[in-house]
């Protein structure tokens, strides 16, 4: 086929499903997740750089932006791993019916969001904040 | 690789609007993605008034009423307008499908219509689909059995029939391999839903001797492992079969032999 020839319009045009939807969120925070994997690496090296290093990340995670950080990365992280579980049933060969994978998508959405207020409570209840 | 947006030829403008002649109460707005090879220019939406008073319920009746009595340049393929023959896939509301058995009343504000997602197109509705065949071509889809001198029928258990329901019926529309975001960014060397759910039906059909070189052929990372379960292609199939399941066969038939 020459080249004169037009690309049709693909993802500018198709109506996104819950799967497909579900899909490129594991892909985004799989990718968000290494990176604040790396973040949380360099907050624990800064517990040893002593105690005023430490206060600067003290004080970013007091902030609201800060809150947002730590609000976001644990959404992240149970969405992730919450997909990531219905990635290994389907890998068992279970889930693959519509309905059953629709459903189990908008349960990944619901669940990660309960997830992430629970996380955030139980810790602030831990560290006492 | 991965393009988001769409090459500069392929950029879609505004075409022609056509209004309503018959004085109708009840108008539709259709609006039909076209690109006319002869002379050069970018691909257009055209949209079409359309009397729904008097028009059939499928999709594929509105188009050709469009063609019979609106604007007959109009291209598109179709053949059975039954579902059984798979050349009226196309896109319609965002969502791949055969015009001929998707019934308008389903789509919900202006009807709009485009070639199946990501080919090359080779006029208005109609996508060159020669990959795909190629494609269909090298997983060879035909039974391998070494005795020729069989007198008999080549039987098969009842359970080993069951195995093949659900993959039979495919008609090869492409409306699965063309909704895959994987299929769009890796078409040329991933081989796709409706390939790979072909390759599965020879992969499980008992008759076959080869199962073992038709593992080993498929089982590459490009060709079967670009399947991520998107699940785009289960969504598409207007047979209502299940393409990523036969995928997931597949690849558990290699995880575990």
């Amino acid at each position: 086929m020459q080249d004169k020839n037009p690309l049709s319009p693909h993802i500018q045009i198709y109506s996104w499903h819950i799967s497909s939807l579900v899909s490129i969120g594991h892909r985004i925070t799989g990718v968000i997740n290494i990176i604040i994997l790396s973040a949380v690496t360099f907050w624990i090296g800064a517990l040893l750089m002593g105690e005023n290093f430490y206060q600067s990340i003290f004080d970013f995670f007091n902030s609201f932006f800060g809150k947002f950080f730590i609000i976001g990365t644990i959404w992240s992280f149970t969405f992730h791993s919450l997909s990531e579980l219905r990635h290994l049933i389907w890998d068992m060969g279970y889930g693959f019916e519509l309905k059953t994978a629709n459903l189990t998508g908008a349960l990944v959405i619901i669940f990660s969001v309960i997830l992430t207020v629970v996380v955030y409570l139980l810790g602030r209840m831990f560290f006492n904040v | 690789m991965v393009q988001i947006s769409l090459p500069q030829n392929s950029r879609v403008q505004k075409g022609k609007y056509y209004k309503d002649k018959t004085g109708s109460k009840n108008l539709r707005k259709v609006n039909i993605y076209r690109w006319d090879p002869s002379n050069g220019e970018n691909p257009r939406i055209d949209t079409y008034e359309v009397d729904m008073d008097n028009c059939p319920s499928k999709v594929l009746d509105l188009l050709n009423k469009i063609k019979n009595e609106i604007d007959p340049s109009i291209a598109y393929r179709r053949s059975c307008a039954h579902g059984v023959c798979g050349s009226c896939a196309m896109n319609m509301d965002g969502k791949n499908g055969l015009a001929c058995t998707k019934p308008h009343s389903e789509i919900k504000g202006d009807i709009n219509i485009y070639p199946l997602p990501h080919l090359k197109v080779q006029k208005d509705l109609i996508g060159d689909l020669s990959t795909l065949y190629k494609q269909y071509a090298s997983v060879e889809p035909w039974l391998k059995n070494s005795n020729t001198k069989r007198e008999k029928e080549n039987f098969q258990s009842k359970e080993d029939r069951a195995k093949l329901d659900g993959l039979y019926e495919c008609i090869m529309c492409a409306c699965c391999s063309t909704s895959c975001p994987s299929y769009w960014w890796n078409g040329e060397k991933y081989l796709g839903p409706a390939v790979l759910l072909q390759a599965y039906r020879w992969i499980i059909d008992s008759r076959d001797e080869e199962r073992k070189e038709r593992l080993k052929k498929v089982a590459d990372e490009l060709k079967l492992y670009r399947c991520h379960t998107i699940m785009n292609c289960t969504n598409a199939c207007p047979k209502g079969l299940n393409p990523a399941k036969a995928i997931a066969s597949i690849k558990k038939m290699l995880a575990t032999s």
